[in-house]
């Protein structure tokens, strides 16, 4: 429908627009099909796989904050298993290249996970590393040891497969530009910024946390200039291609993350208050290049100036 | 389901507990059931950030009825919408109640939030006995809004100030010595602690029954996974396998789900 070229390349890939979906985010029920057309994303995320079903964390696991929400949701899935069985064959009907996210609490999760997955090429078309969940337990690790671990899962993951490998990274982790030079360095060929930040709500009546595990992921418009920020100085200093997340909610906030650089954008929290979210946010970034005369998407992407704040 | 953007037609207070508000939509009506809920957007900038989900209350034709009471920010602003403003919804949303329960008779427990699901079943169903727990005669509904229940209906305060003293479930007990277990099927929506008690007194008698939960929700279409129930079937979204649930669905108690 579009007159403007929104077509996107990472690595080898090519995708239709540059819109995906934040992990854990995004349906696969009818009751959600009814709003989007699947086909019309650039690419599609999924929830979080683990080697083995998660459970998940007690309730209550969410509670709305301003301009954002906190989760605690644990990693709920059904694991691999189910999920090559069940899932896999879904997605292979859809002609939107398949995102994968995966989590383990070891390399070898990471290994048996990229392994695994790597079979079904065919459908799967890229792995984002979810290296970042803050409501998972990691029994206390200390920053260095997070670090090895992160960069050990990459490289694992590089060994199993030659699928892309993005690296989703918490904005927690010190200087973030330090450590996705180190995750490209060890075989990862992109980089998913940012995950939630861990937060925390009282409930003031009770005096307890309005969620059971105390703290939970920060998402939202709440986030989304660290994520604007994240984005800039890892597109400024290294230059690889990146996954833009946190609080796009609307075109113009999609648009604030291609200029500074993003290759793809993943529309997250938005998707709950609105599942028509990313569909009406492709609409706009369309619109928006048209408004500016822009025929390509690459035209508006990284096109930032700090000189034009001067020039005015 | 729809999600549409409808305008209010009215919004005012019946009591001194709870709203009511009306607005249009062939689409959201024409599917909707007893204990199905709609997702309102009460604005469209982030606050609130969340929807709300609000049970049906009433529909007649194309035309929507939500009861609501401030229970927090969100239907705070709400409450001061006026006529002709406009709302995002979606819905019909949730699995409903059961419909058919003859022979046995039907018994309906309410509490606070937990009458709209309910007094929307009685409209369409016959209900044999229709109990309502509140905290004192101030929330007690006007006759207007009860007229159409065609079983009896029975009010206890926690004060004592109309109907009986104590809470829903002593007139629940009261019926229970007169009923056999097998004639009787009970429908409940309230407070979680108030839906535990009754599922308590049912479950003692093997009396079959479902509860309408009531989970903190963000997206409402099962993605989510934030509002979700203990079953024997594992974690499930309240908001596409409940909000009703049978009793013997629930797993452990509804009031501390961990």
């Amino acid at each position: 429908m579009s007159d403007v070229n929104l077509t996107t390349k990472i690595k080898g890939l090519t995708f239709r627009n540059p819109i995906t979906v934040g992990s854990g985010t995004f349906g696969t029920k009818q009751d959600f099909l009814d709003y989007v057309d699947y086909e019309r994303l650039g690419a599609m995320t999924t929830k979080t796989i683990t080697r083995h079903p998660r459970t998940g964390n007690p309730m209550p696991r969410i509670c709305e904050t301003s301009a954002g929400m906190l989760n605690a949701i644990g990693l709920q899935n059904r694991g691999l298993e189910e999920f090559l069985k069940n899932k896999i064959p879904l997605f292979a009907k859809i002609k939107t290249p398949l995102i994968v996210n995966i989590a383990g609490e070891a390399a070898g999760d990471f290994q048996h996970l990229a392994e695994a997955l790597h079979k079904e090429k065919d459908v799967v078309k890229a792995l984002e590393l979810n290296l970042s969940c803050p409501n998972v337990e990691e029994g206390g690790a200390g920053f260095m040891r997070k670090r090895e671990r992160i960069l050990e899962a990459v490289k694992v993951v590089r060994d199993a497969t030659d699928l892309p490998i993005f690296a989703k990274l918490s904005p927690e982790l010190g200087d973030v530009v330090e450590i996705a030079r180190d995750v490209i360095d060890v075989g990862a060929d992109g980089l998913t910024l940012i995950n939630t930040l861990k937060g925390m709500a009282v409930d003031t009546e009770r005096r307890c946390s309005r969620i059971a595990n105390i703290t939970g992921g920060l998402s939202g418009p709440a986030i989304k200039p660290v994520a604007v920020r994240y984005v800039y100085e890892v597109k400024q200093a290294l230059g690889v291609p990146v996954i833009a997340s946190g609080g796009i909610m609307t075109a113009q906030d999609a648009i604030e993350f291609l200029i500074v650089g993003a290759d793809l954008l993943a529309v997250g929290t938005a998707n709950f208050i609105n599942p028509r979210a990313t569909m009406e946010i492709l609409d706009g970034i369309s619109q928006y290049c048209r408004d500016h005369d822009i025929t390509h998407i690459d035209e508006l992407r990284g096109s930032f100036h700090h000189e034009n704040q001067i020039s005015g | 389901m729809a999600d549409e953007v409808v305008k209010i037609l009215d919004n005012r207070k019946v009591n001194e507990k709870y709203y009511k508000l009306s607005f249009c939509s062939h689409e959201i009506a024409r599917g909707a059931q007893p204990g199905q809920f709609l997702h309102i957007q009460i604005n469209p900038t982030l606050d609130p950030f969340w929807r709300r989900p609000f049970s049906f209350y009433r529909v007649d034709g194309d035309e929507i009825e939500i009861l609501y009471e401030i229970l927090g920010h969100g239907t705070a602003m709400l409450a001061q919408k006026q006529a002709g403003e406009v709302l995002k919804v979606m819905g019909p949303l949730g699995k409903p109640f059961r419909k058919a329960v003859k022979p046995k008779k039907r018994i309906c427990v309410a509490g606070g939030v937990g009458l709209p699901p309910l007094l929307y079943l009685a409209e369409c169903e016959d209900v044999d006995f229709f109990l309502i727990g509140a905290k004192s005669r101030s929330e007690v509904m006007p006759d207007s809004e009860l007229e159409h229940i065609k079983g009896t209906v029975m009010y206890s305060t926690n004060d004592g100030s109309y109907g009986v003293k104590g809470y829903v479930t002593v007139l629940l007990e009261q019926i229970l010595k007169e009923e056999r277990p097998e004639d009787v099927f009970i429908q409940t929506c309230g407070p979680m602690v108030m839906m535990q008690a009754v599922r308590d007194l049912a479950e003692a008698r093997y009396i079959k029954g479902e509860a309408s939960v009531d989970e903190t929700m963000a997206c409402g279409l099962g993605v989510c996974l934030g509002c979700m129930v203990k079953t024997h079937a594992g974690w499930l979204p309240s908001c596409t396998e409940g909000p009703v649930f049978d009793f013997s669905q629930l797993q452990g108690s509804l009031i501390c789900q961990t």
